[in-house]
């Protein structure tokens, strides 16, 4: 489980998050709608610790991410797999590389053994036949692709993070993302947050709906729940993307 | 609102303000720099990590040494040419061989190598570290639970650490042989002789000092390249500019080190040639 009390973030006397409040349960796909700008990636970094509240504290697993220190921050996050907006794949390195990177850094498994693994990820994916390409060889959906290999490369990852996982992605491409997010929940039952604004691939791998305006979560629910809202943000969202 | 008359504005004390901020802003980078590199130490020490370091020595050193070559056999050729004419004059050239190797040892060898490398290493390092930091690689390197500073910056601080100083010696000593052709086909100094010279340079003293130095610059030049890589930000053009910053001043870094090493082991140690 992860949840957002109070949590307040502020650049300089910009306040992006005004004390907002956020519960996902365990093994649910919350997803997080609004508009650019509106600070919804702000929410990923203070669950990765990588941004620190002025206010408020942030639980996974009741555990309290603005008390680890810097040591345990690292030991948390490799429970973790974030699949960035671009991928964020390292462009130095081979696909296999790339989802080899964890297994090379903490564990002590023999080449075969990760080499092994490597490909069953990257058949999980469908892009078993890319492990020697760069990532600059590759297109925007496959770099996603291997990015979501990557991040599961921990053995058991607790919590899967996406943000804007299929922004710039034609609508075949993007569908299968989805699927593929999805599978990845159903296998691990890890818990997810999918930053998005678009709707459509919202309601495709959500479990649970939370919008953000000015800086505060003005809903939060199911699908049926958000649909049935009377905000009127909500309303024109829907109806802008129906 | 952001464009709000600031109480600042036109007034007597803009000035002071301008001065508070750049004086914050200055500790704020010594701090960072000073964090950066004691954590890189740090993990030398308690996380070293051989294939990485060893990988960036290949990459930082050996592929330096045809510029570091070029640059110390034209510098060879170029300071005995000069100090030929103006020591012949004074029948001093006899003297050629140690003047040359001198010069070479103590400050052109290891300034040279150093601001030659800091125009391909410094500017490698700053736009490669650049690059990751706006594509989010080195977000991707924390969330994967691997401290940047224990993946990139340890390895490339102990190569630069080590490499120039090896980089030096060889190009100190073909400056050397550089400055031996000048002697004998430029300058009319029987090779014997020059080599005499070049001998009883090779003192203690100037043996620290062509060490000592090229290892310091060896730091410099990586870790300025690696603090202003990782602090870059706003895109390609946030990449050149951190780039330029990162070459500038790694370069004035450089020559200030180079005068105050030499200060040291001149006045403190009392030793002169």
């Amino acid at each position: 489980m992860i949840r957002l009390e109070k949590v307040t973030v502020a650049y300089g006397e910009q306040i992006v998050l005004d004390a907002i409040d956020l519960e996902i349960p365990t093994g649910k796909t919350m997803v997080i709608l609004g508009e650019s700008g509106s600070g919804k990636t702000t929410i990923l970094k203070c669950v990765l610790g990588t941004l620190h509240p002025v206010s408020g504290r942030v639980l996974a697993n009741n555990q309290d991410i603005g008390k680890l220190d810097e040591e345990g921050l690292l030991r948390f996050r490799q429970r973790m797999g974030m699949v960035f907006q671009e991928g964020a794949l390292f462009d130095s390195l081979t696909v296999g590389e790339n989802v080899a990177f964890w297994l090379w850094e903490h564990t002590a498994l023999p080449d075969d053994k990760v080499e092994e693994r490597v490909r069953t990820l990257l058949r999980f994916v469908g892009l078993e036949a890319s492990i020697d390409q760069k990532p600059s060889d590759l297109s925007g959906g496959m770099r996603r692709r291997v990015a979501i290999a990557r991040a599961m490369a921990a053995e058991d990852p607790a919590f899967m993070l996406y943000d804007e996982p299929t922004t710039g992605l034609d609508p075949f491409t993007s569908k299968s993302i989805c699927d593929l997010m999805r599978r990845v929940q159903r296998e691990f039952k890890s818990t997810n947050i999918v930053v998005t604004h678009d709707l459509t691939d919202a309601y495709r791998v959500g479990d649970l709906f939370t919008f953000i305006k000015d800086a505060k979560v003005i809903a939060t629910g199911t699908r049926q729940e958000i649909e049935h809202s009377a905000d009127p943000f909500i309303q024109t969202f829907l109806s802008l993307d129906s | 609102m952001a464009w709000r008359a600031s109480p600042f504005r036109n007034s007597c004390a803009m000035p002071v303000k301008r001065i508070f901020l750049f004086l914050t802003g200055f500790l704020v980078t010594v701090q960072d720099f000073t964090v950066m590199v004691g954590r890189s130490f740090r993990y030398l020490f308690v996380h070293f990590r051989l294939r990485e370091s060893l990988l960036e020595m290949d990459r930082l050193g050996v592929g330096s040494i045809p510029i570091v070559f070029l640059a110390n056999l034209f510098a060879g050729l170029d300071m005995a040419l000069q100090f030929s004419v103006v020591m012949a004059p004074y029948g001093a050239s006899n003297l050629l061989g140690r003047v040359v190797a001198t010069s070479i040892i103590r400050d052109m060898g290891p300034v040279l190598a150093s601001l030659v490398m800091s125009a391909r290493v410094t500017a490698g390092i700053t736009s490669e570290l650049g690059m990751m930091a706006t594509t989010q690689q080195i977000e991707a390197l924390l969330v994967m639970g691997v401290d940047p500073v224990d993946r990139l910056i340890a390895p490339k601080i102990l190569a630069g650490m080590v490499m120039l100083p090896v980089l030096s010696v060889v190009g100190d000593l073909l400056g050397v042989l550089a400055g031996l052709m000048v002697a004998e086909f430029g300058a009319h100094v029987p090779g014997p002789l020059y080599w005499s010279g070049v001998r009883s340079a090779l003192t203690l003293p100037n043996l620290v000092n062509g060490m000592l130095k090229p290892f310091v610059f060896g730091f410099i030049l990586v870790a300025v390249g690696c603090f202003y890589g990782l602090r870059t930000t706003g895109g390609a053009q946030g990449v050149g500019r951190a780039t330029t910053k990162a070459v500038v001043y790694a370069a004035i870094w450089i020559l200030v080190a180079n005068f105050l090493i030499s200060k040291f082991l001149i006045d403190v140690w009392g030793w002169k040639l």
